[in-house]
């Protein structure tokens, strides 16, 4: 069984403020459903209900994968990766070092961080508070893969990335979202966030929270 | 969600590692512990003199006054783990990786060596400086690790509870003062048997089982406290 995604009416208030009102869409695997809105439309709160982080007050989030029930909160958390700007790394470790340490409480060895870290072209040896923006950013992007997660969530993902940065970045995406190159292994799903469209692999739904 | 032993154990000791090398690259509350416990222990020194030396001037203090220390130099630095992950948006990355029991545990191992630490190097000075002569030195060391424990499972639990909250300063004196009241009146009750030579009695006891309720208060709580 192939994974899957899909939410329905996810709504979500911080007090008064009425962030979401009802948002549903689905995403199957080998696909991406991008989410556009202007800043403040939800985008990052869309995302961090589906990732776990935060509760919606209403609607339902069904992830599945291998065909089992769906994924509840403390299930997502630990089986999504996540890009997001709120995600941030220990500035006195350096970049090694933090993937290390993310690697070990997954229960993974060093290579698979190595491997992003080479692709990403991040310096091993930066403490992690020294790297510019568009390196921290390399640094989401290989955090967020480090497990192989099957679903990806991507929110502004090419954010401060240059030219060099954002091919490597969308070269990942399309590998994360066509086939696996084992047998039986699945193609992943991605939900994108960005204020604008971005041109993305395999979209195959868009949802716009309000311009 | 459950996870293997050995895999909780090696997130635990994880946490635990990154913390020593983090708090070893930026030596925060290593430094805050310890110039707050010396500042603390000069002014009580300078101030009252020798006590241990004359016991009807006031001796039944020392107890007290060496608790108090160490009291204060734990909440000078140990609601620093949590609160810094929240700070610096690390909290996110941890949230997303790490088992909350895992972390919690290797939170508390970081917090009870820290402390142990500042135990280790305050306490010989602390006798030194007030002439004190232990007459059962074997129930203050156990005095020493079970009120140790207890105060980094509490400062650890409070720590976690107040780390996304407002006013973070104030809710941690606020909450920790009925958490660790029972540890410190046992602790300061056992330490002052261990000066005099008295029996422990049941007070040992019960804080053992204090430090044992505490634990597993901060395992069953702070899963929810930790995620939405």
């Amino acid at each position: 069984m192939l994974p899957a995604l899909s939410f329905t009416e996810v709504r979500r208030r911080f007090g008064r403020l009425a962030v979401l009102g009802g948002v549903s869409a689905s995403v199957a695997a080998g696909e991406a459903l991008l989410v556009t809105g202007r800043n403040g439309a939800g985008k990052s709160t869309l995302l961090r209900c589906l990732a776990g982080l935060l509760a919606p007050d209403s609607g339902t989030i069904d992830y599945r994968e291998d065909g089992g029930p769906p994924l509840d909160a403390a299930g997502r958390r630990r089986r999504v990766g996540l890009v997001a700007p709120d995600v941030a790394f220990y500035g006195e470790l350096t970049v090694a070092e933090n993937l290390a340490f993310f690697a070990r409480l997954r229960g993974l060895g060093r290579e698979r961080g190595d491997e992003l870290r080479r692709r990403l072209e991040l310096p091993p040896d930066r403490p992690a508070a020294a790297l510019s923006s568009g390196m921290r950013q390399r640094l989401r992007w290989a955090w967020a893969l480090l497990h192989r997660p099957l679903l990806l969530l991507l929110d502004e993902p090419f954010q401060n990335l240059d030219a060099a940065g954002a091919a490597i970045a969308r070269g990942l995406l399309a590998e994360h979202l066509a086939p696996g190159a084992g047998p039986g292994e699945a193609p992943g799903l991605a939900v994108v966030a960005n204020p604008v469209p971005l041109e993305i692999p395999r979209v195959a739904a868009s949802l716009d929270l309000g311009a | 969600m459950w996870r293997p032993a050995s895999t909780w154990a090696r997130e635990a000791g994880a946490v635990f590692a990154k913390e020593w090398r983090s708090e070893l690259r930026t030596r925060y509350a290593l430094n805050t512990l310890a110039l707050f416990a010396i500042n603390t222990l000069v002014v009580v020194s300078a101030s009252l003199g020798p006590l241990g030396a004359a016991p009807g001037r006031g001796g039944e203090a020392l107890p007290v006054l060496l608790w108090l220390i160490l009291l204060f130099a734990a909440a000078a630095g140990l609601p620093r783990s949590f609160v810094h992950e929240e700070e610096t948006q690390t909290a996110t990355a941890l949230r997303l990786a790490a088992t909350p029991s895992a972390l919690f545990c290797g939170k508390l191992a970081y917090s009870l060596t820290l402390l142990g630490t500042l135990e280790a190097l305050v306490t010989p000075l602390y006798l030194t400086v007030m002439s004190l002569d232990v007459a059962r030195p074997g129930l203050l060391v156990a005095t020493l690790a079970a009120g140790g424990f207890g105060l980094a499972a509490g400062s650890t639990l409070v720590a976690a509870i107040i780390a996304q909250a407002h006013g973070k300063a104030t809710l941690f004196a606020v909450l920790s003062f009925p958490v660790l009241l029972p540890l410190l009146l046992l602790a300061v009750e056992l330490t002052r048997g261990a000066f005099s030579g008295g029996p422990p009695g049941v007070a040992l006891m019960q804080l053992l089982l204090y430090d044992g309720a505490v634990l597993t208060a901060g395992l069953m709580l702070f899963p929810s406290v930790w995620n939405p």
